[in-house]
């Protein structure tokens, strides 16, 4: 019981510290040059690292389906059709196999 | 658009992504109560942290017996890649107040986060209110979700079993759509899944480690290529 109200106090510390500290390490950056075409560029990489990651920890069925909501997103650019092309192709995949 | 119309098409726009979440945060919830934490206790975790990966590697690594620190250090080294993020969010938050900053950055999730990014490369112009929209609405159902999971924690539908688990996979492969730039961003792309891919295959880090290793080097070949290459 101490152990949660623990964890949960040092999370939620930490976690502020971060997203605050973030924020301002990134203000402190240069607006311009190398930095800031960096951080511009950081979104893009982040998410793509994530998906990757999430990508490596599955098999070939969620390639497969990586690959079509990968079609599904070229072809129609709208995220909750992206993400139905993606559920349902996993499901189907899944159900076959 | 005014704050207002920001903030309510932030949650609008973020409610596909919230929901998935929401079915995590039933499966949370469970972990939660299987770990003796109480519905009061999940919710107060869930809206002070408000970190999903951080809270489920915690208390699963409490239950399986491992110290209080070992499961902080745990949640923490999880979330460094808000670091990351915050940090590209500066355009919106240096204007504000510091409890606007405070209230903007505790609403940065990924999936807010992320969305901000992909409806600004869109052509959108997301303003502050719309990423604490979205950030709210997915508060809202990751809370009440999460207390529901410890409340009723029976019969609860399996993520993996539907194909939930992969719905944060394909929205930030639909958000990344969105932020492909041209082959600008083709080499920092590259570098940053393959990093990522070498570290967590070949090496013991730890995979939160390879990916913000990973997003950190793509952006650094970004960074040092001249913009006009």
């Amino acid at each position: 019981m101490r152990d949660i109200a623990l964890i949960t106090l040092g999370l939620a510390a930490a976690n502020i510290a971060i997203r605050l500290g973030g924020y301002y390490l990134g203000a402190a950056l240069p607006q311009t040059g190398a930095w800031a075409r960096g951080l511009k560029a950081l979104p893009g990489t982040l998410i793509t690292a994530l998906v990757t990651l999430q990508l490596i920890n599955g098999g070939p069925q969620e390639w497969l389906a990586g690959a079509a909501a990968l079609g599904a997103a070229i072809v129609t650019r709208s995220l909750p059709l992206t993400m139905l092309v993606g559920i349902v192709t996993i499901y189907l995949l899944r159900l076959w196999s | 658009m005014g704050p207002i119309m920001q903030f309510t098409s932030g949650a609008r726009d973020v409610l596909p992504l919230a929901l998935g979440a929401a079915l995590y945060g039933l499966a949370f919830g469970l972990l939660a109560a299987q770990s003796g934490m109480s519905a009061l206790q999940t919710g107060v975790m869930g809206a002070t942290v408000f970190s999903g990966s951080a809270q489920f590697v915690a208390v699963e690594r409490l239950a399986a017996g491992a110290g209080a620190a070992t499961a902080l250090i745990a949640g923490i080294a999880l979330n460094l890649r808000l670091l990351l993020m915050t940090a590209s969010l500066r355009d919106i938050l240096a204007p504000r107040p510091f409890w606007q900053k405070l209230l903007g950055v505790h609403m940065t999730t990924d999936e807010s986060w992320a969305l901000f990014h992909g409806t600004r490369a869109k052509g959108g112009t997301p303003s502050y209110w719309y990423l604490v929209g979205a950030g709210a609405c997915m508060m809202v159902l990751w809370v009440a979700s999460t207390t529901a999971g410890a409340i009723f924690a029976t019969a609860l539908p399996e993520p993996r079993a539907l194909g939930i688990d992969f719905a944060f996979t394909a929205a930030f492969i639909a958000i990344l759509r969105g932020l492909w730039g041209g082959r600008r961003d083709l080499v920092p792309w590259v570098a940053s899944a393959a990093t990522v891919a070498g570290l967590a295959t070949l090496t013991p880090m730890e995979p939160s480690w390879a990916l913000v290793v990973g997003g950190m080097l793509g952006a650094i070949i970004a960074g040092i290529t001249p913009s006009d290459a």
